[in-house]
């Protein structure tokens, strides 16, 4: 069960026709360095065209540029960060985040780290792990480059969290996934059904521990940049049955989170979920949780 | 934390800074907030503002470090745009692109190195007495770090 037209399939099943998708590069400032508007003075002077992105406070699309947007000293500055369009929404779902205890639990290469740095404008403390020790130095790089002050990165596997024995408000977890045809041509020729249930099954184990580790009432925001229900939805209708958790709705891009997969109905608070078909951004899922008291 | 105070004195600078909110790890310094503290392991990778290491007993310090010098009394130069650029790709300066010197003028101590915006871009070592150099085309500051560092350490990161 595999190939482009298994998974085609599948997504008309979904209610969504495929379609070829070229996305544009995005920039998000980080106002804790700049303010916006002369960033983009400055990134305009250059020649740089951007377009405000409507839907994602700070973000702006590239229309044009002459140069890489990562090589100019606005970005070695930490003045802002590339990052893909519907990734700048998982950290902006939460509630309040200034002077909280964040667990963003798996970071790398720390672009939403960075982002929620700015979100909380260096209060509090974000805690930031990654499984792939490998990825570490690209992350403690952006955090040295966007000047981020409140976070402290190890090498830990999501699931082991609860061993150090402390609490968070909030629980980020972009959580490894089988991604999507859009940002990998080759996508279709790679992956599996297998490949999808295995990762939502280490998406299960994750979610799981994070419950256990963010304090009650405390907020969990899930994300994926998969378009497979299996790590999507039907990811969020287990939690909900099983986890002590409930999903709260939230205001952002997408559409609602698909409450019928393949005719199995689901538990119906997962149309509070939002489901980002490919379109102005790459796919996406996001689902904010909150843990029962 | 000595080496950091001797790092800011070459820059005739001074900075204060809380030892008991320094943590090392390895060589490296990081700076971490009372918030922070509680969430700090001896295993931790990154912590915190990271403001340098010691490696062979020569300090290297952070941007974020050299940005915190900057904010204080230190010598400083800004420089136009053409060479603020060339800069981070790893040039000199010379002395046609200097547009303000501030601090200590004197051949062998460290400059930050600033652009129009007064945003630190690294630091170099000056070369000759800056208020004798006269040719325009002489390079008078010598680069030794630069904030291009994080595109070579991106790409060495890729490469991994």
């Amino acid at each position: 069960m595999s190939g482009k037209e298994f998974f085609i399939n599948r997504y008309r099943e979904l209610g969504w026709t495929y379609r070829e998708v070229e996305l544009k590069p995005s920039i998000r400032i980080n106002t804790v360095n700049a303010k916006p508007e002369e960033v983009l003075a400055r990134l305009e002077s250059q020649g740089v065209r951007l377009e405000r992105i409507p839907f994602a406070e700070n973000g702006f699309w590239v229309e044009r540029s002459r140069f890489s947007i990562g090589a100019t000293a606005e970005y070695l500055l930490g003045l802002y960060s590339i990052q893909e369009t519907a990734a700048q929404i998982p950290a902006t779902v939460f509630s309040d985040l200034a002077d909280k205890r964040v667990l963003d639990a798996c970071a790398a290469p720390g672009g939403k780290t960075v982002q929620l740095a700015d979100l909380m404008s260096n209060s509090g403390a974000i805690m930031a792990l990654d499984v792939d020790k490998r990825r570490l130095p690209a992350l403690a790089n952006q955090l040295e480059r966007c000047r981020v002050k409140n976070a402290v990165v190890y090498h830990m596997d999501a699931r082991d969290t609860s061993r150090l024995g402390i609490s968070f408000d909030r629980v980020l977890l972009d959580v490894p996934c089988s991604g999507n045809y859009v940002t990998d041509r080759a996508w279709f020729g790679r992956r599996t059904l297998r490949d999808v249930e295995r990762n939502a099954g280490v998406q299960r184990q994750i979610l799981a521990e994070a419950v256990k580790v963010v304090k009650p009432e405390g907020e969990i925001v899930y994300s994926t940049c998969s378009l497979e229900p299996e790590e999507n939805e039907l990811n969020m209708d287990w939690a909900v049955k099983n986890l002590g958790v409930e999903i709260e709705g939230i205001s952002c891009y997408g559409e609602n989170g698909l409450t019928n997969v393949f005719g199995r109905e689901l538990d119906d608070s997962i149309g509070k979920c939002r489901r980002i078909w490919p379109e102005k951004t790459q796919g996406f899922f996001v689902c904010k949780l909150r843990k029962k008291p | 934390m000595k080496e950091i105070m001797d790092f800011a004195n070459r820059f005739d600078a001074r900075i204060s800074l809380d030892t008991c909110s320094i943590v090392t790890k390895q060589g490296r310094y990081f700076l971490v907030s009372e918030r922070l503290k509680p969430l700090i392991r001896k295993d931790f990778f990154y912590a915190g503002a990271y403001l340098g290491k010691v490696k062979n007993r020569i300090f290297f310090p952070s941007f974020i470090l050299l940005s915190m010098i900057a904010k204080g009394k230190a010598n400083k130069i800004v420089v136009d745009d053409k060479s603020a650029w060339l800069f981070i790709v790893g040039r000199d300066i010379f002395r046609r692109g200097i547009v303000k010197v501030t601090g200590l003028k004197r051949r062998g101590y460290y400059t930050l190195i600033l652009n129009r915006h007064n945003e630190c871009l690294g630091f170099g070592r000056i070369l000759r007495n800056l208020d004798e150099a006269v040719d325009r085309n002489e390079v008078v500051v010598r680069n030794i770090a630069d904030i291009g560092d994080f595109l070579r350490r991106e790409k060495q990161t890729s490469r991994v």
